[in-house]
């Protein structure tokens, strides 16, 4: 078979299981309604944890919008795999004559749009609760790079922890010290998009090799990870 | 997962590599030079190094502190080698030296971040700061920690070994980049403590390969052990499963 | 000085400790591994 047949196959593969999570999530609305509210809860916590004043502002709030969007993301990340397990649908999902990165390519593409759409929700929330302005293009590749590394290692180890018996305990421990350079990259450029910072360091630029080393790396180890 | 092979082959076989003597003479012998390799850097430490003249006495804890902190950094480096081999070979051994240099590892992760605030304490009188450095060690105990809770959670079988193993090569590429991003993030990092080797007296240079090569040796003890360990439990789980299919 | 010696002490004192703990938990995974032989065998023993 020749490399572009490949190709469209594992695409229409991609395609059809994320449309089936899309359906779902559609039908059922769990996982969106769940994150955005949380992280409209963070917000209201971190207003209160620290006293957001006008000098401070730009200290804390970056600090504040990543905390509620990784925490969010960890909340429907843990479900990836888990609802499938749960559904029983897991098994017959496996058997089928699909590659194993198609279903990591869909599942990862699926949590990208839920967490896209809950940032997308809460970012003028955001902005309006803190008053602070975070409207310019520039946000998006931050906002996108930096959900899509929190996303590349949480969908990979959803399924290492889907069948463990904590695994809404276990999933933070082990993906939390491992995105420690996305967190500090995302909120360093999301902090110099509010004060311009003579030479900072180039944080997209992390972000992206972050985010393309550990994609490959995902998509070599995710069969290991899966197979029962 | 051959392990569970209901076809009644002899549960003899299942027993026998528990029967083969462990070499002990090889590991005594290693040990016993560990020992001695110890006892002498202990004698140099405290007498023949020199006192730092800024420092003080306080310097010495780095002839404890840098071997530590080089061996936590190796097993880690291990246990990820452990676990790509095994996910290529499929060679449980391969696990159990992973699983055991992990033990290791959290130990002396933990050892390094002792003995690194209480120089802290000493020197720049706060038990800790988020230097690169610093914030890289407690990363790597976290991963440790992880990776042990993960390994429990999963139980004895081939899951576990391979998503341990996933973790271990995760964690031994991203953490040179924590570094370097919290390097980035921190821009004040104090001057490097060990600095250009050359900058250093030859005594120092001298009592610090020691103190290195002393604490090496009796880390292969304690792994060696460790591999024992992990390789006895998983050998009797694995015998219990099968009278429990046999029954 | 009181660092050093409390550093000095809590590594060595560590490492020994762990050390001997992992004699103690090879010796009764031993013990339980030749408990676990018996009974494969009285299994067998039973089976003849």
């Amino acid at each position: 078979m020749s490399t572009l047949s490949t190709l469209r196959l594992l695409c229409s593969q991609v395609l059809a299981i994320l449309g089936k999570d899309i359906r779902y999530e559609l039908r059922s609305k769990q996982t969106w309604l769940g994150m955005g509210l949380f992280a409209l809860l963070v917000f209201v916590i971190f207003n209160f944890a620290f006293d957001l004043r006008v000098e401070n502002r730009a200290a804390v709030a970056p600090g504040a919008l990543w905390v509620a969007f990784v925490f969010a993301s960890l909340l429907g990340l843990g479900r990836t795999i888990a609802a499938e397990r749960e559904g029983g649908s897991l098994d017959r999902l496996l058997l089928c004559p699909v590659d194993r990165r198609a279903i990591y390519l869909a599942k990862l593409l699926g949590n990208l749009l839920f967490i896209g759409v809950v940032e997308l929700v809460a970012l003028p929330i955001f902005a309006a609760l803190f008053s602070v302005p975070l409207f310019s293009g520039e946000l998006l590749p931050i906002v996108l790079l930096g959900t899509l590394g929190v996303a590349i290692i949480g969908t990979l180890f959803s399924a290492m922890t889907a069948a463990t018996r904590a695994r809404e305990l276990l999933l933070p421990l082990l993906v939390f010290p491992l995105i420690v350079p996305v967190v500090i990259a995302a909120v360093r450029a999301t902090g110099a998009l509010m004060i311009a910072a003579p030479d900072e360091p180039p944080w997209l630029g992390l972000l992206t090799a972050f985010d393309v080393i550990f994609f490959s790396l995902a998509l070599l180890t995710f069969s290991y990870v899966i197979e029962e | 997962m051959a392990v569970i092979n209901k076809t009644g082959a002899p549960l003899q076989e299942a027993a026998a590599p528990m029967r083969r003597p462990t070499l002990p003479i090889a590991s005594l012998l290693l040990g016993a030079l560990a020992f001695v390799g110890m006892m002498i850097s202990i004698w140099v430490i405290f007498l023949y190094a020199p006192t730092d003249a800024i420092e003080g006495l306080s310097q010495r804890i780095f002839y404890f502190h840098v071997p530590v902190a080089w061996l936590a950094m190796l097993s880690f480096v291990i246990v990820a080698l452990g676990g790509a081999v095994y996910l290529w070979r499929e060679d449980e051994r391969w696990d159990w030296l992973a699983l055991a240099a992990a033990e290791a590892g959290a130990i002396f992760t933990t050892l390094t971040l002792v003995t690194g605030s209480l120089w802290g304490r000493a020197t720049w009188g706060t038990w800790w700061t988020w230097d690169a450095r610093l914030t890289t060690s407690l990363i790597l105990w976290f991963l440790y920690i992880a990776y042990l809770m993960l390994r429990s959670y999963l139980g004895k079988t081939s899951t576990s070994a391979r998503a341990g193993a996933v973790l271990a090569i995760l964690g031994v590429i991203d953490v040179p980049i924590i570094y370097e991003s919290v390097n980035w993030w921190r821009t004040l990092h104090p001057a490097a403590e060990i600095g250009t080797p050359g900058a250093l007296p030859p005594s120092v240079v001298l009592v610090l390969m020691l103190s290195l090569a002393s604490f090496t040796l009796f880390y292969c003890v304690l792994l060696i052990q460790l591999y024992q360990l992990v390789r006895l439990q998983h050998l009797t789980s694995r015998l219990r499963a099968r009278l429990q299919v046999v029954d | 000085m009181v660092y050093m010696v409390i550093a000095y002490a809590l590594v060595w004192a560590g490492l020994f400790a762990y050390l001997a703990f992992i004699a103690l938990r090879i010796r009764a995974v031993r013990t339980e591994l030749a408990a676990v032989e018996e009974l494969v065998r009285e299994h067998e023993a039973r089976q003849e």
